[in-house]
C-alpha cells in the first residue's frame, strides 16, 4: 500500500529522469505437446481484465513466452524502440506457502525476448509444488521488466499448474517448533474377575460343606457341657477366640508391628488364662478318674 | 532549532524506560568513517529506553567486548562495514562465545567487501551474494537511486510493531537455508535483487549469473534484509543488511509526500528484539503432586493421577518487569523415559495469570521418567525445563485386597478359625467320658 502511494505522488510531484515507459509488445503464450504439437497458443493481453486462462502443465509439455520489449515515450507521437532492459524477471509465486522462485529472460538488443520451460529440465530456481490435500497449488506467474533508464513495468500474467513435486526441503529440528502429535499411554487393561455369582456359589460350598456335614454328625451324639461358663475355662475359651478375632483384624487393617504389639498383650493373658483353664482340666480328669 | 531541542526533552522526558531483560551496557564498535553524528536518532533512542552506550572505534584496543573469558558487556553492536579488521578481541570465535555466553549481537554486514561478520553469517544458515552486489530495485519508480530500495515491513510480525510505513533500505541481501532458529525480520521486496551492474548494458551479466557456471542470482522476497537469530543459549544475533538503515538521512527521508518512513521505529523494534525485550519468556516454577496433596512425592506409584503445574513470565519492557504470561495456547508437556511415554496439552489455567497446568494419569510402566517442557517458536526465547522423578510399582500392601474372586478363600480361613474355637471351646468344656467308659470296662 505505502508502495502505491510512493509511486503515484513521486510520479506526480517529481520530474521524471526516466526517459519512457518500458512495455512489453506482441507477447505470445504457447503451450507445445510432446510430439510438437501445438496444445495451446495464444496472445496475451495487457489489461488485467483480460487476464489468460490458469495453464495445466505435464510432464510432457513445454511452455514458451515469447515477447518484444520496447520502451513507450510519453509523447504519442514518438515511436517506441526496442530496447534491452536490465531486468527481465519471471516470478513464479505460490500465495499460500509463500514459496517463490526468480527465472532471468535472456533478451537481445533488439528486445526480443524467449521463455521456455520444460519440466524436463526445470530451472533451480522453480517452486516446489507438493501435494496438499490430494491437489497441487498454482504458482501466478508474472512478468517483471526493470531498468535504469526507463519506468518499470510488471505483468500478471497467468496461474500454472505443475504435476507434483517434493515438498521443500525442511531442517529436522522444525517439527519441534509446532505442536507435535499427542501421545496417549495405552494402559494395561484392568484384570478381570470371575463373575461374582461363582465366587459366592464357590464361597458357600466352602462354608457351608464342611460345616453342614459336622453339624449333621454331631447332632447323632448327644454333648454335655458341664463346665463350659466355669469361671477357670470360659477366660481361656475367650482369648482364644480374641486372639482369632485379632488374627482377622491383622488381616483387615493393621500392619504387622501393631498386631505383634496387640499379640504379645493378648498373649500374657492367654498364658495366664491357659495355665488355669488346663491345670484345672487335668485336676477334674484325674477327679474323674479317681472317683470311678 | 529551539523546536528541535524542545521535542526532543519531550521526547526524554516521556521516554518509557524499556530496559532489556539481560541487562544494560551496550557496547557500540563504530568504524571512524561512519559520524556517530549520523546515527542520533538511534542511538539516542537507546539511550532514552535506558541503555548505557559506550562507543569504540574498531581499532581501539580498550574496552574489549571481552576479557579473562568473562563477557564485559550485555549486548554489543558492530556498525563497521568498510573494516577488515575490528581489533583483536572481535574475532568470529569470540563472537561465538559471547552469544553463548548470553550477550546479544546486532551486526551490520558489509554490502562492498568480505568482512568478518559477512564470513560469520555463513555459519548462521546465510548466504550472501558475491562481496560488491547490493540490493537494487527498479520498483516503485522513485527518484532515489536503485540501490535505496523501500520495503514495507510485514505488518503480522509479532516483534514488529503494526502498521509501519515503508523503510529505506541500503545494503546487501542474503538468501537462507531453512532454519528454524532463525527469524527474518525484514524481507526484500519481490522484485528485488542484488546485481553489482549500473547500468542496462549489464542485463547479459544478470542472466548469466543465474547460469550454470553463474554465482547465483539472490531476487525475489524470498531474500532477507534484515535477520535475527536465536540462539539456544538464550541469547539473540540480528545481522543487517547495511548500516544506512540506521541513518538519521533514512528516518527522514519520506516515503511519500508527508508520510515519513518507517525507519526509526523500525529499527527501534529490531533492537528491542536483538536486546531482549520483546517475546522473552521465562519459567518461574514448576510443580508436582498427586491429585489430593499439595506436596512433590519423592516418587509415584504407577497410575497415579499427578498433577504438573508451571508458572511462566514475560519480560514487560515498558514496565522492565516480568509479568505472569497466561497467552501461550500450545504450550505441550512430555512425561519421558528415554522417549515419550506421554505427550499432552498444558494449557493455561484461567484465573490464573502465568499459571499452566494437567492432570494425567502416570503410565504402568515403573522406571525413572521426565518431565519435560521444551517451548520452542519461531522469534520467541526458549522455554526449557526437566523433572526427573522415579515411578516404582506398588508396595506390597498397595495392591487391591478384598477381591471377589477370593471370597472362597476368606470363607475357608475364617471357617477354619471359627472351627478351632469351637472345637477348643468344646474340648475345654466337655465332660471326662474316657472315665466312664474305663470303668464300665473294667466292670
Amino acid at each position: 500500500m505505502g508502495l502505491a502511494t510512493l509511486c503515484l505522488f513521486s510520479l506526480a510531484a517529481v520530474g521524471q529522469v526516466l526517459a519512457g515507459q518500458l512495455t512489453v509488445q506482441s507477447p505470445r503464450l504457447s503451450v507445445i505437446g510432446k510430439d510438437a504439437s501445438i496444445v495451446r497458443s495464444e496472445p496475451i493481453s495487457l489489461a488485467a481484465v483480460n487476464k489468460a486462462a490458469p495453464v495445466h502443465l505435464d510432464s510432457t509439455e513445454t511452455l514458451k513466452l515469447a515477447f518484444t520489449v520496447v520502451a513507450k515515450d510519453k509523447d504519442p507521437n514518438v515511436e517506441s524502440k526496442n530496447v534491452q532492459p536490465h531486468q527481465t524477471f519471471v516470478r513464479f509465486y505460490e500465495k499460500l506457502s509463500g514459496e517463490e522462485g526468480v527465472v532471468p529472460v535472456r533478451v537481445t538488443q533488439n528486445g526480443k525476448a524467449k521463455f521456455e520451460l520444460n519440466l524436463a529440465r526445470p530451472p533451480a530456481a522453480l517452486p516446489p509444488t507438493p501435494l496438499v490435500q490430494n491437489k497441487t497449488n498454482p504458482l501466478s506467474v508474472s512478468l517483471l521488466l526493470g531498468s535504469y533508464s526507463h519506468s518499470p513495468f510488471k505483468l500478471e500474467l497467468f496461474d500454472l499448474y505443475l504435476p507434483p513435486s517434493q515438498p521443500a526441503p525442511e531442517h529436522p529440528d522444525e517439527k519441534t517448533f509446532h505442536p507435535q502429535p499427542e501421545i496417549q499411554h495405552t494402559f494395561r487393561p484392568a484384570e478381570k474377575l470371575p463373575n461374582r455369582v461363582i465366587s459366592g456359589v464357590g464361597a458357600l460350598l466352602v462354608a457351608g460343606g464342611p460345616w453342614i456335614l459336622l453339624l449333621g454328625l454331631l447332632s447323632h451324639i448327644t454333648i454335655s457341657l458341664p463346665y463350659a461358663t466355669s469361671i477357670s475355662i470360659l477366660p481361656f475359651t475367650l482369648s482364644l477366640a480374641a486372639f482369632e478375632g485379632l488374627l482377622v483384624w491383622y488381616w483387615a487393617d493393621l500392619k504387622l508391628g501393631e498386631v505383634l504389639a496387640y499379640g504379645a498383650i493378648l498373649g500374657l493373658i492367654t498364658a495366664v488364662t491357659g495355665k488355669t483353664a488346663l491345670s484345672k482340666r487335668g485336676a477334674w480328669r484325674v477327679q474323674g478318674a479317681q472317683r470311678k | 532549532m529551539f523546536l528541535k531541542r524542545a521535542a526532543a526533552f519531550l521526547g526524554l522526558a516521556v521516554a518509557v524506560a524499556a530496559k532489556s531483560s539481560t541487562g544494560d551496557s551496550v557496547l557500540v564498535v563504530l568504524e571512524p568513517s561512519l559520524d556517530r553524528a549520523n546515527y542520533s536518532t538511534f542511538f539516542q533512542g537507546l539511550t532514552n529506553k535506558g541503555y548505557d552506550l559506550t562507543f569504540r572505534s574498531p581499532k581501539e584496543a580498550s574496552p574489549t567486548i571481552i576479557e579473562d573469558d568473562v563477557a564485559q558487556f550485555s549486548h554489543v553492536v558492530i556498525f563497521a562495514p568498510d573494516s577488515k579488521n575490528l581489533g583483536q578481541d572481535i574475532t568470529p570465535q569470540s563472537l561465538v562465545s559471547l552469544l553463548s555466553k548470553g550477550t546479544n549481537l546486532l551486526l551490520a554486514l558489509s554490502p562492498k567487501r568480505q568482512t568478518i561478520v559477512n564470513s560469520l553469517a555463513a555459519e548462521f544458515s546465510l548466504i550472501l551474494p558475491p562481496p560488491g552486489t547490493p540490493l537494487i530495485s527498479h520498483f516503485p519508480e522513485r527518484d532515489t537511486p536503485a540501490t535505496v530500495v523501500p520495503v514495507s515491513p510485514s505488518s503480522l510480525h509479532p516483534a514488529l510493531s503494526a502498521n509501519l510505513p515503508p523503510v529505506w533500505f541500503s545494503g546487501v541481501p542474503f538468501a537462507y537455508s531453512p532454519n528454524p532458529l532463525l527469524v527474518p525480520l525484514l524481507n526484500a521486496p519481490a522484485e528485488s535483487f542484488a546485481a553489482d551492474t549500473t547500468s542496462d548494458a549489464g542485463a547479459d551479466a544478470v542472466f548469466e549469473s543465474s547460469d550454470k557456471g553463474g554465482e547465483g542470482l539472490w531476487a525475489g522476497s524470498q531474500l532477507s534484509l534484515v535477520a535475527g537469530y536465536q540462539t539456544t543459549s538464550g541469547a539473540r544475533a540480528t545481522f543487517v543488511g547495511g548500516v544506512e538503515l540506521f541513518s538519521d538521512e533514512f528516518a527522514q527521508k519520506e516515503v511519500a509526500i508527508g508520510k515519513k518512513s518507517g525507519n526509526a521505529q523500525f529499527v527501534s523494534d529490531v533492537a528491542a528484539w536483538t536486546f531482549q525485550e520483546s517475546l522473552v519468556l521465562r519459567i518461574d516454577e514448576v510443580k508436582h503432586h498427586r491429585v489430593n496433596e499439595t506436596e512433590p512425592g519423592e516418587t509415584y506409584t504407577i497410575n497415579n493421577n499427578v498433577v504438573f503445574t508451571i508458572h511462566v513470565s514475560k519480560f514487560n519492557p515498558t514496565k522492565g518487569a516480568w509479568e505472569p504470561y497466561s497467552g501461550i495456547q500450545d504450550m505441550q508437556l512430555e512425561f519421558t523415559m528415554l522417549d515419550p511415554h506421554i505427550r499432552t496439552a498444558l494449557p493455561p489455567v484461567p484465573g490464573s495469570p502465568g499459571e499452566y497446568s494437567v492432570t494425567f494419569r502416570a503410565p504402568d510402566r515403573h522406571g525413572v521418567f521426565k518431565f519435560v517442557v521444551d517451548y520452542k517458536r519461531n522469534g520467541w526465547s526458549h522455554l526449557q525445563s526437566t523433572t526427573v522423578v522415579p515411578i516404582v510399582p506398588p508396595r506390597h500392601d498397595e495392591y487391591p485386597r478384598f477381591l471377589s474372586a477370593a471370597w472362597p478363600y476368606y470363607i475357608g480361613a475364617i471357617s477354619t478359625s471359627i472351627g478351632f474355637v469351637l472345637f477348643s471351646a468344646l474340648w475345654l468344656a466337655g465332660d471326662d467320658r474316657d472315665a466312664k467308659k474305663k470303668s464300665t470296662k473294667t466292670e
